[in-house]
């Protein structure tokens, strides 16, 4: 396995479009990396300059501290997993697996023990002969990552494998992967726009929007320390709910003011306002569902971060419940226990966890506590 | 009578003269084969009284096809036509597949783009128009008619424009760049990958060339006449001219002729006929 550097990695095509824009990313060995981000942010762009499918504009790309940009992709020593699968469809699957075996000319017993190795802990042995036509979604999908674990390459690239998956495939492959993971101690690099896959199977997270890096860190970390508000917004589901809010601050007292509704920020979030300047100013006050409470102890003890709706939709889910509501005629969702009394229509109160709260200044999106 | 059943006899009705019409176009397609089929087992005289009869007055004769095969030195111009054919078709196929895999996989290349469009107004041109000016710059200027070398150049040349249409549609529709990328990443070169992925894969596109072309090749008249010019160069369509006299023809040494003719293209056919319909509708529908 290896080690993988990415400085000032651009992408730029013939009519001046920049796809990426300086990337830099150190990948430590053994590392499950995730490119996030909606469609045409540039995460498979920057998979496929990894891969060497395409050239890399500006910048340096380093495998082991060994220089790649102009090496070809047969020659970098990755292997990828293709959205379509893409295996070669007039080959049964021993011989997809083995094709890459075959061509750096590997004993045949040698090849063939692999070939089963790979089958077997992927559970394809009675697969061996078949034609990809004859196989399921399922089934292809690990076709394509056998092909990918027979060559033990330096590093392992999947753009958006599970797409084509239907959901519950999709979450048994999610953890046939990570297990893959753990047994080969891989370095991969993932690409999805689907943030459960993000958040569950990687280390560290790559958020990225229109070419640009906005984040990289653990999925953790992307949760609760969120450095802007796309970041803040993107991952996370239902989405961190964002209302414009007054500061104001009165000495010691730093209160936010949504509408009518009068917050109190915590101590740990005062002074970045006060320092930052930010009085009289309006801020965009984020706040994950999970963090707004109905519980009335919870409202009980905290009196002074209420805030008060009607609700307009009741979603039950069956351990958790989602609940609709407008705060100054922006959509706030908050996720409650299902043994809620609220239903639609109800005059309902809430507490916001203020210790939970994430501050972004309304200009340059940054988080202010960040 | 109610609408529904109204409806169904109608439907019914067109069907029987949907049928009707198919066994006339059938019949009117078949009825040379079958003329050729009935007479090549008669004598000339049985022929020339009757043509339509099944059987002659002389009764049932293979007589036909040794005096055929003689006359028209069949072995001989049975080998010409087959290393013409199958030369011409093999290049053919070679060089547009190559060819329609670089112009597709480089369609930003304004070259790739002018020369598959010079391809294609190529195939607009009739023969007859390059045909005079073809025989003076061979003949006159480079010498080297009265070779199947030259004629085997020629029918490539004439066919590797439609060829290569048929591949570009093929391949820009039926073969995923993601199959040849991940053959690159695997190892392949990119001329392995066009050995291995790519062709391995353009198999249906590979036998509608091979049987429209062999076909046209091997029953072409025009073209050989123009440039093979000594008899043991011919090939069998016209050593099967040979037949026809200025005073009297044997119809029954042609008929023999043309069914000797036809036989190795319709066997050709037949094995290949399966992958035709494939071939041509490559490319026609989103699979």
């Amino acid at each position: 396995m290896a080690n993988l550097s990415l400085k000032g990695i651009q992408k730029i095509y013939p009519n001046g479009y920049h796809a990426v824009t300086d990337f830099n990313l150190e990948v430590e060995d053994k590392e499950f990396i995730i490119f996030v981000g909606p469609s045409g942010c540039g995460k498979s762009t920057t998979l496929r300059m990894i891969a060497g499918l395409e050239d890399i504009s500006e910048g340096e790309f380093r495998i082991d501290g060994k220089l790649m940009n102009d090496v070809e992709p047969k020659d970098r020593d990755i292997a990828m997993v293709f959205q379509s699968y893409a295996l070669y469809p007039h080959m049964t699957v021993y011989d997809n697996m083995a094709f890459a075996l075959k061509l750096r000319k590997l004993p045949k017993d040698e090849i063939d023990r692999k070939v089963r190795e790979a089958a077997r802990i992927l559970d394809l042995e009675k697969l061996l002969d078949r034609k990809p036509k004859a196989l399921s979604g399922g089934q292809r999908q690990r076709v394509a990552m056998g092909r990918a674990i027979v060559r033990n390459p330096k590093v392992f690239l999947m753009d958006e494998p599970l797409s084509n998956l239907d959901a519950k495939l999709r979450v048994q492959m999610r953890i046939e992967i990570s297990k893959i993971h753990e047994r080969l101690g891989a370095t991969i690099i993932y690409v999805t726009h689907d943030q459960t896959e993000a958040m569950t199977l990687g280390t560290r997270i790559v958020v990225m929007k229109q070419g640009v890096v906005q984040q990289i860190d653990t999925p953790d970390n992307l949760y609760s320390r969120p450095c802007n508000l796309f970041v803040a917004g993107f991952i996370g589901s239902p989405q961190m709910n964002f209302m414009d809010a007054k500061v104001s601050v009165d000495g010691e007292n730093v209160t936010l003011a949504v509408g009518e509704h009068v917050l109190h920020v915590p101590e740990d979030k005062k002074q970045a306002l006060i320092d930052g300047g930010y009085d009289g100013k309006t801020v965009v006050l984020g706040i994950r569902p999970e963090d707004i409470s109905d519980d009335e102890e919870f409202i009980k003890a905290n009196p002074d971060c209420v805030i008060r709706s009607k609700i307009k939709v009741y979603e039950m889910l069956g351990a958790e419940a989602y609940l609709y509501f407008d705060v100054e005629g922006t959509q706030v969702t908050a996720r409650v226990n299902s043994n809620t009394q609220l239903r639609q229509g109800s005059d309902a109160v809430f507490a916001l966890d203020m210790s939970k709260i994430h501050l972004f200044d309304k200009e340059t999106e940054k988080n202010i506590l960040f | 009578m109610n609408a529904s059943e109204q409806a169904a006899r109608k439907k019914k009705i067109q069907h029987v003269i949907m049928i009707i019409v198919l066994i006339l176009v059938f019949l009117l397609f078949i009825a040379p084969f079958i003329l050729v089929l009935i007479n090549v087992f008669k004598t000339k005289g049985d022929i020339n009284s009757d043509p339509l009869a099944l059987i002659g007055a002389h009764g049932f004769t293979l007589r036909n096809f040794p005096d055929a095969m003689a006359k028209m030195d069949f072995w001989n111009v049975f080998r010409n036509s087959a290393v013409i054919t199958f030369c011409a078709t093999v290049l053919t196929i070679l060089f547009s597949a190559m060819a329609s895999f670089v112009i597709v996989r480089n369609g930003r290349w304004k070259a790739c783009a002018i020369l598959f469009a010079a391809m294609i107004a190529s195939m607009v041109i009739p023969f007859q128009v390059l045909m005079v000016p073809l025989v003076s710059v061979y003949g006159g200027i480079f010498h080297i008619l009265n070779s199947r070398i030259t004629l085997i150049l020629m029918h490539t040349g004439f066919s590797v424009s439609m060829a290569t249409f048929m591949f570009h549609g093929a391949i820009n529709t039926n073969i995923p760049l993601e199959l040849e990328e991940a053959a690159l990443i695997d190892g392949c070169s990119r001329w392995q990958t066009f050995w291995k992925i790519v062709f391995p894969l353009l198999k249906p596109t590979v036998a509608t060339v091979a049987i429209i072309d062999a076909m046209a090749f091997w029953n072409d008249y025009l073209l050989p006449s123009l440039v093979l010019g000594e008899k043991q160069l011919y090939t069998i369509p016209i050593a099967t001219q040979m037949f026809y006299g200025t005073y009297s023809t044997d119809i029954g040494l042609v008929m023999a002729a043309l069914l000797l003719a036809m036989l190795p293209i319709l066997i050709l056919y037949l094995f290949l006929q399966k992958y035709i319909v494939a071939g041509v509708t490559a490319g026609a529908v989103k699979g």
